[in-house]
């Protein structure tokens, strides 16, 4: 075994780990959690709260396990009496001033303080003295500080110092009557703030776009991809009877690491438009499917299509316009909105990328055009396809000049008055599929929601009009749509639906043309 | 082959029915002189029911006539029937409340889980039973129909005794 490699035991468990790793870290690897609050894996390291504090044979003291590096021959003990006891002491402290308003507190249900306390703590207080009462307080930006509910790990300090390289917040005064100060005339308006929301154990830091609108038990969660810029940070999507209600970031080292910025995390909103297109149309009738689908084949016979592809579709809808537009002979064209680049200064190769788009590196590599005036070129001998792009700064007359309209869109655009045939699709988090970050990193998102009326998920709409072309797709589900592309185009093959799992695999070669 | 059949002999005096009847008589005479009543007059009587009684809701109120209910999501959760409907919302003050509280009273099991569960002793069974409606939706109860009614309301345990030693 190599020199660095250290050999101990946690509760009974054979633990190799390299030297410098903390106890902490080490028992998790054997599927032991010790309890802590202060300690995040993305954080500086603090020692504060005590919660970690476990019994080491041979060692004096209890031990912070977060603080404590491992050591050869160690014997670490979780659960032995006295851990309990020290613990069971640590939270009867944290619990003099705590209100104890679970029942209005928004971090119920998802709360650590809650956790540990049911596991570990006292069934009752002892404490008889009236408790110490502060103001909630606005922090600015989303972010809502509960101060009696605070236990002062130190998370958000530490995150906004040492990850967001934006010291606003502190601690105030000493003893009890500490508390989370921040900067005068700052606020935490600063893009990548509202993270301090997820690294509160407890319901200090709150959200106020969040407050009171639903309970973590409430919610039904699922893996996704955020679609606001091409970084593709990894998200869990959460909903309330079928009401897209937060997004919150899930942890993908290779990507977002723990965190999401703010703009995303308010990205949800329109997932949730009651505006949707829901039924399909030809000749603007509500028809079946099949009709459609044949006026459609009908309306392309003979012509050459102009596709205009939103840039934030996944890759398997990508995949099958590229096929479509080798059929029909016409040309595809996406735009990009851009926007201000904000990076986490503390974080690799984290940031809110100028492209405000999931997907442009795919379009880039089926070869599609990037361009601000997606209908350059468009006549009357063009039949023009709109696959969920809103056409910003179109006008209506431009669009008229086709020959026919064909949409294919979760809403209509504004600048189409008139559509031959109309096809309703999923969103994003109505279908599943992959989407490709600007590293080149293909990621999956899982279906959280349901499509509205008679809407069908991208892939399996395009597919089928594939079909209705004469051409062979018969793309049943996400996953035969994506082997499908992963043969066709050698930037992705080899992968498929259980290598790229959920965290994603990187599409070879593409960081060197990667756009920043 | 003929069938025997093995007659039993008995007395005269066990199998007479004169000693039953005169026997039946002489309850229903006692009856007569001396009436135990067993019979309510309902609706001008009515019995006593139990403290621990279950019967439709009632949401007792704070004293500015508001319904103590904090919309924390308690009962809903706990509620086995899946009969109580609760939207959360914000008031002028920022403190939370019940946008929409809703029970349907015909998916109620009457269980009790929703008054034992809640931290704010707000949802409580009503000790009652008189609950005819001229309509079915009128047993869908509302926030304003569960703060207005007045009927007492049970006692899922003895106050003296709340751990039920």
């Amino acid at each position: 075994m190599a020199d660095n490699t250290v050999n101990l035991t946690i509760e009974g468990r054979a633990v190799s780990v390299p030297a410098g790793t903390s106890i902490l870290e080490a028992a998790k690897t054997v599927g032991v959690l010790i309890p802590h609050y202060c300690y995040h894996s993305g954080l500086p390291v603090a020692g504060v709260c005590r919660m970690c504090l476990v019994e080491v044979e041979k060692s004096p003291k209890l031990a912070p396990a977060c603080a404590t590096t491992v050591g050869e021959g160690q014997v670490v003990h979780v659960y032995s009496a006295k851990a309990l006891e020290a613990r069971k002491g640590v939270l009867e402290f944290l619990l003099i001033n705590h209100p104890l308003d679970c029942p209005i507190c928004d971090q119920s249900g998802e709360c650590e303080l809650q956790d540990y306390t049911f596991q570990e703590g006292r069934a009752d207080s002892r404490y008889r003295e009236p408790k110490r009462f502060n103001p909630m307080e606005d922090f600015g930006g989303d972010v809502l500080y509960v101060q009696n509910r605070c236990i002062l790990c130190t998370r958000c300090v530490r995150f906004m110092d040492d990850v967001h390289h934006a010291p606003v917040l502190n601690v105030t005064e000493r003893g009890d009557r500490a508390f989370i100060g921040k900067a005068p005339d700052a606020d935490l308006t600063q893009p990548w703030a509202a993270n301090v929301v997820d690294l509160c154990p407890v319901g200090a830091l709150v959200s106020k776009d969040f407050l009171n609108k639903a309970r973590a038990w409430e919610l039904d969660r699922t893996a996704s991809v955020c679609t606001g810029c091409s970084q593709g940070c990894n998200i869990t999507v959460e909903m309330r009877d079928n009401v897209v209600v937060r997004f919150k970031p899930r942890a993908n080292e290779h990507v977002n690491h723990f965190y999401m910025c703010d703009e995303g995390r308010a990205n949800y909103r329109w997932l949730n438009r009651p505006d949707r297109l829901e039924v399909p149309m030809a000749d603007g009738r509500p028809v079946d499917w099949e009709v459609a689908l044949a006026a459609t084949a009908a309306l392309l016979k003979g012509k050459k299509a102009h596709i205009v592809a939103n840039a934030s579709l996944s890759n398997e809808a990508m995949h099958l316009i590229k096929r479509i537009a080798g059929k029909t002979g016409g040309a595809v064209t996406y735009a990009v909105n851009t926007g201000i680049e904000a990076a986490l200064p503390g974080a690799t190769d984290l940031a809110v990328r100028a492209d405000r788009a999931a997907n442009a590196t795919a379009a880039e590599l089926f070869g599609f055009t990037r361009t601000s005036d997606v209908l350059s070129g468009l006549s009357a001998q063009h039949v023009l396809i709109i696959v969920d792009d809103a056409l910003d700064g179109i006008s209506a007359d431009a669009v008229a000049k086709a020959g026919a309209v064909i949409v294919i869109a979760t809403a209509m655009p504004t600048a189409v008055a008139r559509a031959n045939v109309v096809l309703p699709i999923a969103n994003v988090v109505e279908e599943e599929g992959t989407l490709t970050n600007l590293r080149g990193r293909v990621q999956r998102f899982l279906q959280s929601k349901q499509a509205p009326g008679l809407a069908r998920p991208s892939w399996f709409v395009l597919a089928d009009l594939l079909q209705s072309l004469g051409e062979v797709a018969p793309h049943l589900t996400a996953r035969a749509a994506f082997d499908a592309l992963a043969k066709a185009e050698p930037a992705f093959a080899g992968m498929n639906y259980d290598t790229l799992a959920l965290s994603g695999q990187t599409v070879p070669g593409a960081l060197a043309g990667a756009r920043a | 082959m003929t069938i025997r059949v093995k007659v039993v002999d008995r007395p005269v005096g066990e199998v007479s029915y004169v000693r039953a009847t005169v026997k039946g008589l002489a309850l229903t005479l006692k009856h007569l002189i001396d009436p135990h009543k067993v019979t309510v007059q309902y609706p001008d009587e009515k019995w006593d029911i139990s403290p621990r009684w279950r019967g439709t809701h009632r949401m007792l109120t704070t004293e500015d006539g508001t319904a103590k209910c904090v919309a924390c999501g308690l009962c809903p959760t706990v509620c086995p029937a899946n009969c109580i409907k609760l939207v959360p919302g914000e008031d002028e003050e920022g403190n939370r409340y019940p946008l929409v509280f809703e029970i349907d009273e015909f998916r109620c099991i009457f269980c009790g889980y929703c008054q034992e569960v809640c931290p704010e002793e707000a949802i409580h069974m009503g000790r009652h039973y008189e609950n005819a409606e001229y309509s079915r939706d009128r047993f869908v109860y509302d926030l304003a129909r569960l703060t207005s009614q007045t009927h007492p309301v049970s006692e899922l345990w003895d106050p003296a005794d709340r751990k039920g030693e």
